[in-house]
């Protein structure tokens, strides 16, 4: 097989190249529409929420459904945020609130982690990482239950603290740091240590600048996965002024989703349009975070 | 020890020895100072949580009245629970299903989308079929409900079109589960593909122009040259989305509410329903240890196995 290319032109050879392309042609083929059948059916359900949620309510249930806004019933927007009941901006700030401090703690902390278990030498230091690796193994649903206890102990029920403190720190981003500050040239520390720079000068001004990367993949993954934590809240919060907006919307279309589905739409729309504005501004550093934080886990 | 404490008299290399000492300390108090918050975070809310439902596997704790010894109670208890079989079994069929199905059309996607094509359309593509990652998986769920309605929802609108008869997505125990699985690979695919993409992009392109000198096609290239390259990517993604997909919640929560019945329940939700609204957190935490033991022995298997199909270079 390796040497029959381009050396002699026989119908044999030919007929074979000729079937070759056929199948390339074919597989080309295949791919194009599998890409573009998918790309339809990950779009469709979003585009018919967005054209959906723009419907003048009574209409909401109607069929042919929309993949295209026919209507522009902004209404709907203003419904649902000047709503009596519910204060609906108040879940975004919560939401936003949450996930701004529990994403610089994440980033403080495991950045800070990082530096000690890559770039420092003390006793214990392998032992200690050890644990940290250890804990990556531990899923979330058996700390589940403890966890809840403890944040009733320390009478943390139905505060954000509740969502904030066991969310400071995670093993993953200490990990992730560890190995970005470990792979650092070594003569960049020597030469900031002739001219007398301290370990948190180090740490702060000549590593963290050169972990960007990193950095912003740990932040952007942080701060979605508070942005759409649903069974923390669900655990812990009781009062509507302290949901954030996956729990809200999951117990908001329970009493009014099957009387408005446009409205919940609109509610939705909101809930993940900032999601929607940060992607398409920052879609390539979050495609690159998505490979760095899956690759090196 | 400081340097205070040194006579003048000492000579320069004692006191050289001395600064490097205290130089090493100084770096071991500084390496314990910058992992304490992290540490403490741990301690807190990772390893005191461990500890804690090894104990309460041994207690009956309502949270209401004190907690009372059980001793191996719960543990027998796992043994003649067949509803948690049941329920695990509904975990695994969605499991096994998911990250098949996950990780095939990721994989696909990514071989599709690791081509020249022009850039407008790259972004497209990549755009559409990432973004449901970014969504919240709860909200979202709340919009499939509404697609897979029976009377009323697009999906079966669709189908009918097509002249199908209309499916009882949520509301048949045959297919409730079948839509959980639907939905997962609609949210998470996407991910897998930009997984499995970075996984592309690493195999260097000399092996493919080699392959090409040799006469392979395109399906030559992909089976000789791209599934070995790719299989440690693959063993990497296989292990974290069975890990994900055993503890799906938010999904079956709002999607079906783990019914008809019990027929798309799955082992997170048992878990939390016996922990919270049952009140029995010592059985939960023991339902727990069971997933959390499963868990560890699937990936100790895979790394066992993965010697037979997993190709470093």
């Amino acid at each position: 097989m390796a040497t029959t290319t381009g050396s002699t032109e026989t119908p044999a050879t030919l007929h074979k190249a000729y079937r070759k392309s056929v199948w390339l042609h074919l597989g080309e083929a295949l791919l194009w529409l599998l890409l573009i059948c998918i790309a339809i059916i990950e779009i469709a359900p979003i585009s018919w929420m967005f054209s959906t949620s723009l419907r003048d309510p009574k209409n909401s249930f109607d069929l042919p459904p929309d993949f295209w806004p026919t209507a522009l019933h902004w209404q709907n927007y203003l419904t649902v945020i000047n709503s009596p009941d519910i204060e609906f901006m108040l879940f975004f700030w919560n939401s936003l609130k949450i996930a701004l401090i529990v994403t610089g703690a994440q980033l403080l902390t495991c950045s800070m982690a990082g530096y000690a278990f890559g770039r420092l030498r003390f006793f214990g230091r392998d032992i200690l990482f050890g644990l940290f690796l250890a804990s990556l193994m531990v899923p979330a649903t058996v700390t589940l239950i403890p966890s809840f206890i403890i944040i009733r102990s320390l009478d943390l029920m139905n505060t954000h603290w509740a969502l904030i403190l066991p969310s400071v720190t995670s093993a993953f981003g200490v990990f992730l740091l560890r190995q970005h500050f470990k792979s650092l040239p070594e003569e960049l520390l020597d030469a900031a240590k002739i001219d007398g720079a301290g370990y948190f000068r180090i740490y702060w001004q000549i590593l963290l600048p050169l972990t960007g990367p990193a950095l912003s993949a740990l932040g952007i993954f942080t701060f979605l996965a508070s942005w759409n934590n649903f069974v923390g809240p669900l655990l812990f919060l009781r009062d509507w002024d302290k949901f954030t907006f996956p729990i809200a919307i999951a117990t908001i279309r329970g009493y009014m989703g099957s009387g408005n589905q446009s409205e919940v739409l609109a509610g939705i729309m909101i809930s993940i349009f900032p999601l929607l504005v940060f992607f398409l501004l920052a879609q390539r550093w979050i495609v690159q975070g998505a490979a760095i934080t899956g690759m090196k886990g | 020890m400081t340097s205070t404490a040194l006579p003048d008299e000492k000579t320069g290399g004692l006191t050289k020895r001395l600064t490097g000492m205290t130089l090493a300390r100084r770096e071991a108090w500084a390496g314990y100072l910058f992992a304490t918050p992290a540490l403490l975070g741990l301690l807190a809310f990772t390893a005191l949580p461990i500890f804690a439902s090894l104990i309460l596997i041994f207690l009956h704790y309502d949270l209401l009245t004190p907690p009372k010894w059980a001793g191996a109670e719960n543990i027998t208890r796992l043994a003649t629970d067949s509803r948690m079989f049941k329920i695990y079994w509904n975990s695994l069929r969605l499991v096994v299903g998911a990250t098949f199905l996950n990780n095939v059309l990721g994989l696909l996607l990514a071989v599709g989308l690791n081509r020249t094509m022009p850039w407008g359309i790259r972004y497209v593509l990549r755009t559409s079929i990432f973004f449901p990652v970014m969504t919240t998986t709860a909200s979202l769920a709340v919009v499939w409900r509404f697609l897979l309605t029976l009377d009323r929802g697009v999906v079966n609108f669709l189908i009918g079109q097509i002249g199908l008869d209309p499916v009882p997505w949520l509301s048949s125990s045959t297919w409730a589960l079948v839509s959980a699985m639907i939905y997962d690979v609609w949210k998470s695919c996407g991910y897998l593909m930009v997984i499995y993409l970075a996984g592309l992009q690493a195999i260097p392109a000399v092996y493919y122009e080699a392959a090409r000198i040799d006469g392979a096609g395109f399906w030559q290239q992909f089976r000789n040259v791209t599934l070995p390259l790719i299989s440690p990517t693959a063993f990497f993604a296989i292990v974290i989305s069975l890990i994900g997909a055993f503890q799906i919640f938010d999904n079956v929560w709002v999607l079906t509410e783990g019914g008809p019945g019990d027929a798309s329940r799955v082992i997170a939700m048992y878990i939390y329903e016996k922990a919270f609204r049952g009140f029995e957190m010592g059985y939960a935490s023991a339902v727990s240890f069971t997933l959390f033991i499963i868990l560890i022995a699937l990936t100790l298997l895979q790394f066992l196995g993965a010697r037979r199909w997993v190709h470093y270079e």
